[in-house]
């Protein structure tokens, strides 16, 4: 078995033990990442000398005995809507192609300061704006269990990069499903944490208020342990919630007896393909077998929720992106006649359609005449999709959906449709517009072997139930299923 | 009133409050430093960076609001502002919407000799932007970052002034609580305080006129020339039978000229929304408190004390009560014991403010409240004279002198003893007896001459209001 | 709410500072409607946004950062400066 196929908690024991070197390890993820990416397409920029020096650093304050964090040394990729000091970070976008931060978003500073290798930045959709990872002005990612499929998107790169073992692990940002939609189409598992739980600062945002960063790994307990060095309150994000964030990657049990489970019916209705219901109700079936107690709960307003996401996240998307304008930083178009054509071409040249079309509908939903309508009624919306949910959780300590409603599909299929794009997110779009934490979980395949995910949501700030809901999905279900990448394969 | 029209005015003050740092970032809140040396990742708005809000701003907000006779609103909210501009890195400002920090208050400022009560709309904290640097010989325009998320107050009038006299009066009072309450330096020049200003008129029992906003009107003088074109604009247009378009004005002052900006059909659309990367501002109800209970005595107050207790005339009273620090050296000097108010009041507008002029600032000199008390209390009962006591005080200045000592080495005090000073007065009278004879045929200015021979024969030291008294007495006996 | 669905898209993209051609146009407004008519599927809610209370912040104490990033290396990502300053094209007001 090759270092890069190993998951976090395992390399974490087998560095503090010695038995592996940072180094070792960090140089099998770039052998692995220069066999398969050609097929796989998951990094837009590769960190490799730097992560290779951290590496012997680490190794060698290992060596003098110091007392270091259990990801001290172990690769992760890095979304590339996260601000790296000195790493190119483009979120994927023309606007931002020559762009290099100069500071770190909190998150990485977290992850340096425990130790972590920072192997690269990973591709996305444009501004996180997507399901497919097509949307990427540079390229589009490939998924590693069939390279003629979308691996989903937004944080497309990271989960393909974590399935196809580029990296360890990797955080991706979630606004709307965009961590646990392409971790389900990728098999891997994906959590998005309570809102104010994770610092924001950084996080190019899309939309302020949905946003998130949140793990992918291929373990519930690497998932758990790449949260927990990231979660915590900071002084840079005033939505960042300060409460107690005690560490739970040591204590899952999988133990779900009595664990009240609900079902919404709301979730499992048209427009959900019928072996996604199956894997995920036989995982429901597993979890009730090992003493979970099942019943339905209801989530009425569901179906409006997709609705109310476009409103609130490209409102504040056209807002949020208004600062690309050619002036400070990034793209400016060539010899601007004057200040608005500057404006103009610029930001028509430096964003794609998807990012042009959100801006549009964020612009007019916030317009003169128009906000009461739109946005004020979005919101109202929102405030009654929490209320269903903070019901709902006065009767069950979960709640178990699909995650997405198919599997990976084909490059192109819905990119013509942006309503039938935006359905991909129609099980994920409500945990944003209430705040509470998920996380996606492989639960099944399809004929062709292209993985499905079930999603766990729980209250706010109870990230332990969920994952130790999910750790017990994966003893019962298994763990995680290695795609047949070959080296080198390239069919698109 | 101009031909039978009343003007209207409400004004929209924008003041920088002199925090350490900005409103959401911990850059240095200060003018004039070379260009893009305070800016960091946040108040130039790199992507991911998030605001934090400075808790004084919320503070000194609240202060203005107890000033201003204002609600608090305890609860509230900032919102975004989009529009594009260069000097606005993240393309929005942040400010207040639909719920200001304060709202719904009132100052009572004194136009003439009468007070006229200003209602207060609202006040809101909001960031300022950068500056645009321009220069014939470029073609472009630089872009300063400095002054981005510099804190700005926006205190909006009601549309209660009549006459560009009192809006320059609310601007002036303004200024002053400002200054009092100390979370502004109002500097006009370096555009700490700017304002824009709304203009309708109408006949009066008329329904109010269409009303034209000016922007850029940045001194009192432009405020007083600014209304007044505007009004006499507005009348014009009405006399020739036209109509008032609602607009946006520019006031250039070099040309003493308003300029279209923009019509309200291109008005902008700001796109209002909260802002999603702040929380709620809560403050607590102890801390609105506090904040009232702690606020100093505000300056048109001080004023009124000044003219009642110690008799100064409005004039010399607001001019004193302007400048925190002579109000300041005012009061402690009455504290100190010093029994003339009017005299005191003399010296602060005169010896002392010609030196705070020049730049000393007198807290560094070796003047202190208990010898100015001395100084013009010496002067008040006669001991010494005026011009004695700027000898004293010089010498206090200079070598900071012990009072009492350096009169008595410089025999200064005056001779007030009656008997003394009636023995040369008569020497005097019996000496002169043809400017006695020239004063009872009428030629009065013979008084000031024998006046002047007594205070010759004192060498000086003869005290002249007494001396002329005496004088007198002898000629008219 | 049905009316509404024409929207001004060049008004729009104007606010936005987006410029959109002549043959791009079609294809926006379709998708903008369709996008718009889902929209209006929403329930009308007879209630009132209030100011979130639960959603108190922390202010940030009044105190100077202690690290500062240079000019060059704050503007070193900025398409255009001259002597210190961004350049854009002049403004006129």
């Amino acid at each position: 078995m090759e270092l890069y196929e190993y998951k976090a908690s395992e390399l974490s024991e087998m560095l503090s033990k010695g038995e592996i070197s940072s180094v070792e390890l960090t140089k099998s993820v770039f052998d692995r990442i220069e066999d398969t990416e050609p097929s796989v397409d998951a990094y837009l920029t590769l960190n490799r000398d730097s992560a290779l020096l951290d590496a012997e650093k680490i190794d060698k304050r290992r060596a003098s005995g110091e007392e270091l964090s259990p990801l001290a040394g172990i690769p992760i990729g890095i979304k590339d809507n996260i601000s790296t000091a000195g790493i190119r970070t483009t979120c994927a976008s023309r606007m931002l192609e020559n762009y290099t931060p100069v500071f770190d978003a909190t998150v990485i500073t977290k992850l340096k300061n425990a130790g972590a290798i920072i192997t690269g930045k990973l591709n996305m959709d444009e501004f996180a704006m997507g399901s497919s990872t097509e949307t990427s002005y540079f390229k589009p990612t490939r998924n590693p269990f069939d390279t003629s499929c979308v691996p989903g998107g937004s944080s497309g790169g990271s989960a393909a990069a974590v399935a196809s073992m580029e990296a360890v692990m990797a955080l991706g940002s979630d606004t709307g499903g965009s961590i646990r939609q392409p971790s389900s189409l990728c098999g891997v598992v994906g959590l998005k944490p309570t809102y104010g739980s994770v610092s924001r600062y950084g996080l190019v945002a899309f939309a302020s208020s949905l946003d998130q960063i949140g793990p992918i790994a291929r373990s519930v307990k690497d998932s758990a342990m790449l949260y927990d060095a990231i979660c915590g309150h900071d002084p840079m994000d005033a939505t960042s919630a300060r409460r107690d964030y005690s560490p739970i990657s040591g204590t899952l049990n999988g133990d779900v007896r009595g664990l009240k489970t609900g079902i919404p019916k709301e979730y499992f209705g048209e427009g959900i393909k019928p072996e996604v219901k199956e894997s995920v109700m036989n995982s429901v079936k597993a979890l009730e077998s090992m003493g979970a107690v099942v019943k339905e709960v209801s989530l009425p307003s569901t179906e409006y929720a997709l609705s109310a996401y476009y409103i609130i996240a490209c409102a504040e998307a056209s807002s949020n992106l208004a600062r690309f304008d050619g002036v400070k930083y990034g793209y400016r178009c060539e010899n601007p006649e004057n200040l608005m054509d500057m404006y103009e071409r610029t930001r028509s040249e430096g964003f794609g359609r998807e990012v042009k079309r959100r801006i549009i509908l964020g612009t007019f939903v916030l317009s003169s005449g128009y906000y009461d309508a739109y946005y004020k009624k979005a919101k109202l919306l929102q405030k009654r999709i929490r209320s269903e949910f903070d019901s709902a959780f006065n009767d069950v300590d979960v709640i178990i959906t699909p995650t997405s409603p198919f599997e990976a599909f084909k490059f192109g299929d819905k990119m013509d449709d942006p309503l039938a794009m935006y359905s991909a997110d129609i099980c994920t779009v409500t945990v944003n517009i209430a705040g509470l934490p998920a996380v996606s979980v492989p639960c099944g395949y399809s004929d062709t072997g292209l993985p499905y995910g079930l999603q766990i949501i729980g209250r706010s700030f109870d990230e332990r139930t969920i994952l130790n809901t999910a750790y017990a999905h994966e003893l019962s279900f298994g763990g995680f299923k290695a795609p047949a990448i070959a080296k080198g394969e390239v069919e698109l | 009133m101009i031909k039978g029209y009343e003007v209207v005015v409400g004004l929209e003050v924008h003041a920088e409050l002199n925090t350490t740092t900005k409103i959401y970032c911990s850059c240095k809140n200060s003018f004039g430093l070379e260009v893009n040396t305070q800016v960091c990742p946040i108040c130039l708005g790199m992507p991911g960076t998030l605001p934090t809000l400075n808790e004084k701003v919320v503070e000194y907000a609240i202060k203005m609001g107890h000033a201003l006779n204002c609600g608090i609103n305890r609860i509230c909210k900032q919102d975004r502002k989009n529009y594009f501009y260069p000097d606005l890195p993240k393309s929005y400002q942040i400010s207040q919407a639909d719920i200001p920090l304060c709202h719904d208050g009132y100052l009572d400022v004194i136009v003439g000799n009468e007070t006229k009560r200003i209602g207060i709309e609202r006040i809101h904290i909001e960031e300022d932007a950068g500056k645009l640097l321009h220069s014939d010989k470029f073609d472009g325009s630089l872009v300063d970052f400095n002054r981005c998320g510099v804190p700005l107050i926006e205190i909006v009038s009601r549309p209660d002034m009549r006459s560009s006299d009192e809006a320059k009066a609310y601007l002036e009072t303004i200024r002053s609580i400002l200054r009092y309450i100390d979370i502004s330096d109002c500097k006009m020049q370096e555009g700490s305080i700017r304002c824009d200003v709304n203009v309708s008129v109408h006949k009066p029992g008329e329904p109010l006129g269409t009303r034209c906003e000016m922007k850029n009107v940045n001194s009192f003088s432009a405020v007083v020339h600014g209304i007044d074109y505007e009004a006499n604009r507005q009348i014009e247009v009405l006399e020739a039978g036209g109509t008032i378009t609602q607009e946006t004005r520019r006031w250039d002052d070099a040309k003493g000229e308003s300029v279209s900006m923009r019509s309200k059909e291109d008005a902008q659309d700001y796109r209002y929304f909260p802002e999603p990367d702040l929380g709620t501002i809560v403050v607590s109800e102890e801390k609105v408190q506090y904040l009232k209970e702690t606020l100093p005595e505000l300056p048109n107050a001080r004023i009124m004390r000044y003219m009642e207790s110690c008799g100064l005339s409005y004039n010399d009273a607001a001019m004193i009560v302007d400048v925190p620090e002579k109000a300041e050296l005012f009061d402690s000097t009455l504290e100190a014991g010093c029994k003339s108010g009017k005299l005191l009041s003399n010296w602060i507008l005169g010896e002392i403010s010609k030196l705070m002029n020049d730049g000393t600032d007198i807290s560094d000199t070796n003047l202190t409240p208990e010898k100015l008390a001395k100084i013009v209390n010496y002067i008040d009962s006669g001991k010494i004279s005026t011009a004695a006591g700027k000898k004293v005080f010089d010498a206090v200045m200079s070598d900071n002198a012990d009072i009492d000592d350096f009169i008595e080495k410089n025999s200064l005090s005056q001779i007030s003893d009656v008997s003394s000073l009636e023995k040369i007065a008569m020497e005097v009278v019996s000496q002169n007896e043809k400017s006695v004879s020239d004063y009872k045929n009428g030629k009065t200015n013979a008084l000031g001459y024998l006046v002047g021979q007594c205070m010759k024969a004192s060498k000086g030291k003869a005290n002249p209001a007494v001396m002329k008294e005496l004088v007198l007495k002898l000629l008219e006996e | 709410m049905t009316e509404n669905t024409n929207i001004d898209i060049k008004h729009v993209a104007k606010l936005a500072r987006i410029k959109i051609s002549d043959d791009e146009l079609p294809k926006y407004s379709e998708e903008m409607n369709n996008i718009i008519r889902m929209v209006e599927a929403m329930p009308e809610i007879d209630d009132e946004l209030l100011v979130d209370e639960s959603g108190v912040m922390d202010l940030r104490e009044d105190k100077l950062a202690e690290t500062k990033l240079s000019r060059d290396e704050i503007l070193k990502n900025a398409p255009k400066v001259v002597a210190g300053c961004v350049v854009v094209p002049k403004t006129v007001e």
